[in-house]
């Protein structure tokens, strides 16, 4: 059965995060496309370089009002649990990384992965953790 | 934790949806709680007992306390 979201909050927290995905893309695109053409320096090349993080961090403060908006607890629980799940994976596949690439000079693994990676980590976990309450 | 959530609400010939409804939850929540799955808050028990016009204890199986008569 595809993911449907229950409670209006939750309904805002997936829209929140569409929005935040949709502006980090056009973001992303906006930074590469200016940094060809126009080889921006100094503040104007640091604003760029940040815009893509912008809507970023409006991905994880939209979590935050989530999780303090969400009065289900149990649908609390399971976002929580995922989130988790998330970070745990994420510390653990960086840090064995780092350290391969400490080593035995494994590729090197840019920091812009750690959000992306975080995410997909907690999509799993929170696939698992629903699937626990089956 | 053990309860007789599904017993009170097949009583009461009430869906899943419907006690989740009058509980201002989700589905899964009720689900989650009736299969022992999730323990619900104090909050929520006392809720779930003023609901079902009960108490807590004859909700849910405090099989701590049970045990602990045994020994």
């Amino acid at each position: 059965m595809p993911y449907c979201p229950t409670s209006p909050q939750e309904r805002r927290y997936v829209a929140h995060m569409l929005i935040a995905a949709a502006l980090c893309i056009l973001f992303s695109v906006v930074a590469a496309l200016g940094f060809h053409h126009a080889h921006p320096t100094g503040f104007l090349a640091y604003l760029l370089g940040i815009l893509p993080g912008l809507p970023i961090l409006g991905a994880l403060a939209a979590t935050g009002l989530y999780l303090n908006a969400e009065t289900d607890e149990f649908l609390r629980n399971v976002l929580v649990q995922s989130l988790l799940g998330g970070m745990g994976g994420t510390l653990a596949l960086t840090t064995v990384w780092g350290n391969l690439e400490d080593f035995v000079h494994a590729p090197h693994l840019g920091l812009t992965w750690i959000y992306p990676l975080f995410w997909a980590f907690s999509g799993v976990s929170y696939v698992f953790v629903r699937l626990r309450y089956k | 934790m053990k309860n007789r959530l599904r017993v009170l609400r097949a009583e009461r010939n009430w869906s899943q949806a419907d006690l989740a409804q009058r509980l201002e939850v989700s589905r899964q929540s009720v689900n989650a709680i009736e299969t022992g799955k999730f323990d619900p808050s104090l909050p929520l028990a006392f809720k779930l007992a003023r609901l079902f016009e009960t108490t807590i204890e004859t909700i849910f199986d405090d099989e701590l306390a049970e045990d602990n008569q045994e020994l």
